[in-house]
């Protein structure tokens, strides 16, 4: 019985290890979430850190699954740890050699919304990151073709923040029918 | 088939001649051959697609030349939720349509937004193109799209004109 009870010491992540190594000093946090290894980078070295997640030949995160970010700017306990970055940008990554997940948050301060792209490590990465443009106003710098992809393109704001009224501006009883390409 | 407007012959024809009115006949031929345009962005247009299918079978009521050209067809179906960015797709594909056209709004989200109350859904289509029959529900069943069609289909037999010519004559 006490065995079972027993909690299994985990090996720690090769990712974690790697990252300590040789990125010590970009790595602001590390956690784990439901079985996913969770890494807080700098955002100058995110770059960086995930060119080395992708072509590291024992890592080899190849598969980006997705590009986001949040809002924090409603929740204290998350703008509190580092240091008040209001959005945090998030990839999610897999590796189908380790067949296991990572998902990188890089801070964003309100004053600085631009992240250099990735779309030259990974090309799906281009509508993702005009997704987040959209979203959230983030830029991304080096991106091919930085567009809104879901609003109309005289929309103006970014919806997904937590300032952007639900109902919103009034923009759905007055858009303009011609300047929209149909 | 809604013949009962017409009048019969003198006596001597032994019936073989009737008499109506061209507009009667015209109406009573628009009204049985509807060809639908769909417009479907959202859940709603799986309950059009069942309506089209074997099992609930459109075409008995003559409706069942699905066009996807609006050029070709007289009745358009809005079925599903309408955003700001594709509202003027819908206004650009109602004007396209050829007169006389009737528009059947199918669902809640057509007709006045449905549970999506937010900055990028369009509150009813029916604030930027006309309306000739709203359809309630979420989905509506397929027997309300076929009552709906039967609905423009009474409304063509009397003689009324289109909610959108209607604007237009005004
Ligand atoms: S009314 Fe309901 S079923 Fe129809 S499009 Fe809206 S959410 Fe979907």
């Amino acid at each position: 019985m006490s065995e079972e009870n027993q909690v299994e010491e985990q090996p720690k992540p090769l990712v974690l290890g790697k990252l300590e190594a040789n990125y010590a000093d970009a790595l602001l946090a590390q956690d784990e979430s439901r079985g996913t290894v969770v890494v807080v980078i700098r955002k100058e070295r995110a770059y960086a850190v995930l060119e080395y997640l992708k072509t590291d030949p024992e890592l080899a995160y190849t598969f980006l699954v997705d590009v986001t970010a949040v809002d924090n700017s409603q929740m204290e306990s998350e703008l509190m740890q580092f240091d008040y970055a209001r959005f945090m940008v998030v990839y999610q990554l897999y590796s189908y050699q380790g067949q296991c997940r990572l998902r990188v948050k890089v801070p964003m301060p309100e004053n600085d919304l631009s992240i250099a792209s990735v779309t030259a490590l990974w090309q799906g990465a281009n509508w993702l990151e005009r997704e987040t443009y959209d979203m959230f106003g983030i830029t991304f710098d080096g991106h091919p073709d930085l567009r809104r992809i879901l609003m109309p393109d005289d929309f103006e704001g970014h919806p997904l923040r937590k300032d952007y009224p639900l109902r919103g501006r009034g923009e759905r009883e007055r858009f303009n029918f011609d300047k929209q390409n149909v | 088939m809604g013949l009962d407007f017409v009048g019969r012959g003198p006596e001597e024809t032994d019936g073989n001649i009737i008499t109506t009115t061209i507009d009667k006949v015209v109406n009573w031929g628009r009204k049985n051959s509807l060809w639908p345009m769909p417009f479907g962005t959202a859940c709603c247009a799986i309950e059009m697609m069942a309506t089209l299918a074997s099992k609930f079978d459109l075409s008995r009521f003559g409706s069942e030349a699905i066009r996807f050209s609006p050029r070709q067809s007289d009745l358009l179906i809005v079925s599903g939720r309408i955003s700001i960015k594709m509202m003027p797709v819908l206004k650009r594909i109602y004007d396209q349509m050829p007169d006389p056209k009737w528009v059947i709004s199918m669902g809640a989200c057509a007709s006045c937004g449905g549970v999506f109350d937010t900055y990028t859904l369009i509150q009813g289509v029916d604030q930027f193109i006309p309306v000739d029959v709203y359809i309630p529900g979420c989905p509506p069943r397929p027997e309300d799209l076929i009552d709906a069609v039967l609905q423009v289909q009474q409304k063509i037999a009397s003689g009324a004109s289109p909610k959108g010519v209607e604007v237009v004559y005004e």
